[in-house]
């Protein structure tokens, strides 16, 4: 068999494969190829490539495509002929003198995914590339880089100088300065920020992340009221791609080198929000023109990330936010400041009152425990008493006749929903009971489940009332487990694909003196206090109404990281484990 | 509302109350239903009762009846006792009447065999 034979047998062999793939390769010439055999997951450099695309200089590639994964890749030249000349000089030879024979076919279509960005950076956004040199970068690092933390953060590390930055409540206590301030090595960058045109006296407040490949931040804004209307962040070792997003639907990707200094002003401060996924990777980000515009596109190419050591500098500051950007402003929106009366009564209405009206629906919706809070109550030793409180319809209550388990709940509809459903269980009770003043004696539980209950209280000091009536209600020694809504959900299903990509909702509702957002359900939370649309549908016969009767909104707190871990802590718990589950967060804890 | 719950209510919860336990029964309709007898976790569930509190509870409606005042350091061991303890815990309930706090009277009704311990804003500590 001659040599041609040989690889054209090859590359008939790796058409197969593609073809389960749903990529179909061609006899007939034309100005696509595809790489059989080299691609992102074999460890391709796109630079091979255009290196060999440069000894032949009379060709002329359009695009590269590596998807993430993949062990082939994809080359659009300009024309059938360049094509040719590529594939005449380079099929079945071994071009990367590593062994490697590269082996191509035609294909008719290559992967359309990379994904243009129309929009602009953000107003008030300056990104300075090398605005520190390679020496400072490494003294900064030096001077940062931190083997050991006492944070409890899952993702990332972090440390605070001359204010703690408080997780829960996304501020610092004024009250308490921390003894170490700025290190004074950072004063050369506010003096040479003057020469950017940003003249500011130091700041006050420093946080170091530190993220290894994979970790990531949520999308967030740095809360209003407690921070001035600067935001500068520094980064040292290496880029990152920084997701922003606007409440009015525009979202773009923007590459963070390192020793760039990202500076925050105006909407950029105040109305984006940003965060950088959970990955350990970022995809190559480049640009095209469309007409006489600079457009970013997305391809699917992407590159590895290192560590990376971030220095957000902020200036603390005291009293309302009184910014102009009013979606995103706690000052505008937040329940923290509302008198325990009106809380309670945003409560009663938004809460108590919409749970007795769905009680029937709400429970036909809600039968699965959830995988942990299962795997909580199979770990319940015989003889334990467990309570569950907020036991909604009973559907977490186990079948268990060697445990005692009392289900609180202060809604009658679903109690009833919940004695109904654990009535044949000789050692389940149900008690109408408040969270806030339960009715129970000190100490009289083994066990204490709260699923998806103190994201309903609207104030912190009433969450934090919430968390201390189960640290009251445990025996010494005795876990918890508690489950609240995440405002981060991208890590769930709660998503709904279609829906991320439509222009949010901005509709509002005046309740109690104060304007809360509505949420438009299945999309990523904008606010942290907000109301969450029930479409009430009638039961007749056991059966749900196809239409639904009226809408009904409940009141929700969705939770930032360690927030609720914050809350135990409060109360003297002992967190043993925090995790995220399907769109919630979650902690096991132990009263000590 | 069986009374192996009843042992863990308190009105402590209300504005000026110190103890509120343990709350004074009335009923007006006590049913009693089968549930199957597990002797290991009556004797588990014991210890963690106030058994003085469950006696009075007991008798205050009617069913205290071959339940001794105190218990016997081998209960464990005592089958009758323990087929007694579990009828008395679990299968005696209360489904209508009301619960009262010894300190301040307030009364917490128990309809369709749930106790409503809720309180109002101003009742609260």
């Amino acid at each position: 068999m001659t040599e041609d034979k040989k690889v054209d047998r090859k590359c008939k062999r790796f058409a197969a494969r593609l073809k389960s793939k749903g990529i179909s390769c061609s006899n007939m010439p034309g100005p696509n190829l595809v790489l059989c055999n080299v691609g992102q997951a074999t460890g391709l450099v796109k630079d091979d490539i255009l290196n060999l695309c440069n000894y032949l200089p009379a060709i002329k590639l359009r695009k590269f495509i590596a998807e993430k994964g993949e062990s082939y890749s994809f080359l659009v030249f300009d024309t059938k002929e360049s094509a040719s000349v590529f594939f005449n000089e380079y099929n079945g030879k071994n071009c990367f003198n590593n062994g490697t024979f590269l082996y191509m076919c035609y294909v008719d279509s290559v992967p359309d995914t990379e994904v243009l960005c129309p929009y602009s950076n953000p107003e008030g956004l300056l990104l300075v590339e090398d605005f520190i040199n390679i020496d400072e970068e490494k003294a900064f690092v030096d001077l940062f880089n931190f083997k050991e933390t006492n944070s409890s953060l899952k993702n990332r590390q972090v440390k605070h100088f001359g204010y703690e930055f408080r997780y829960g409540s996304n501020d610092v206590d004024l009250n308490s300065p921390l003894p170490d301030k700025i290190p004074k090595e950072c004063d050369i960058l506010w003096t040479r920020l003057k020469s950017y045109g940003i003249d500011l006296d130091p700041p006050d407040q420093l946080t170091v992340n530190k993220y290894m490949p994979g970790q990531g931040i949520p999308s967030h804004v740095d809360k209003h009221s407690p921070f001035g209307p600067t935001i500068l962040s520094l980064s040292l070792g290496s880029s990152v791609v920084m997701d922003w997003k606007h409440h009015s639907g525009k979202s773009l990707p923007i590459i963070i080198p390192a020793r760039s200094m990202l500076v925050m002003q105006g909407e950029a401060r105040y109305d984006w929000q940003h965060g950088i996924q959970p990955r350990t990777w970022d995809p190559i980000i480049e640009y095209t023109l469309q007409g006489n515009q600079r457009v970013k596109v997305i391809t699917s190419d992407t590159t590895n990330r290192q560590t990376r050591i971030s220095l957000t500098f902020r200036w603390t500051r005291s009293g309302k936010c009184d910014c102009p950007y009013k979606t995103l402003c706690d000052a505008s929106n937040s329940t923290e400041e509302l008198d325990d009366a009106v809380a309670s009564n945003l409560e009663e209405l938004h809460v108590h009152q919409v749970y007795e009206r769905i009680a029937e629906h709400f429970s036909s919706t809600r039968h699965s425990t959830w995988p942990r809070v299962l795997q909580f109550l199979r770990q319940v030793p015989s003889g334990a008493v467990l309570l569950d409180l907020g036991a909604g319809n009973g559907k977490n209550l186990l079948h268990r006749t060697d445990i005692l388990q009392i289900a609180g709940e202060r809604s009658s509809g679903l109690l009833n929903e919940c004695k109904s459903y654990v009535g044949e269980v000789g050692t389940v009770d149900c008690v109408r009971l408040d969270l806030l003043q339960a009715g129970l004696k000190d100490s009289c539980a083994d066990f204490i489940i709260c699923i998806a209950v103190i994201h309903h209280f609207s104030t912190q000091s009433r969450r934090v009332q919430a968390v201390a009536t189960i640290a009251r209600l445990l025996r010494p020694g005795g876990r918890a487990l508690i489950t609240v809504w995440a405002k981060d959900q991208t890590r769930s299903n709660y998503l709904c694909r279609e829906k991320d990509k439509e222009v949010q909702s901005n509709s509002t509702v005046e309740v109690a003196g104060l304007t809360l957002p509505v949420h438009e359900n299945r999309t990523q939370f904008q606010h942290k206090d907000l109301l969450v649309p029930w479409k009430l549908r009638g039961m007749k016969e056991n059966k749900l109404a196809d239409k639904p009767e009226c809408t009904l909104l409940r009141y929700y707190h969705v939770f930032e990281e360690g927030e609720l871990d914050e809350l135990c802590e409060l109360s003297s718990l002992l967190v043993e484990s925090s995790f995220y589950e399907e769109g919630n967060w979650c902690v096991v804890c132990k009263k000590i | 509302m069986k009374l192996i719950t009843h042992n863990m209510l308190t009105s402590k919860c209300l504005k000026g109350v110190v103890t509120g336990y343990p709350l004074a029964i009335n009923a007006t309709d006590v049913k009693i239903s089968e549930v199957d007898f597990n002797p290991e976790f009556i004797s588990r569930i014991i210890p963690k009762l106030d058994w003085e509190v469950l006696w009075k509870a007991a008798e205050s409606i009617g069913h205290s009846e071959g339940l001794p005042q105190t218990i016997d350091p081998k209960f464990e061991d005592n089958e009758e006792f323990l087929r007694k303890a579990h009828k008395v815990l679990l299968e005696v309930e209360v489904e209508e009447g009301y619960l009262t706090c010894p300190e301040s009277g307030r009364q917490f009704p128990i309809s369709k065999g749930i106790p409503n311990m809720l309180l109002t804003e101003a009742e609260v500590q």
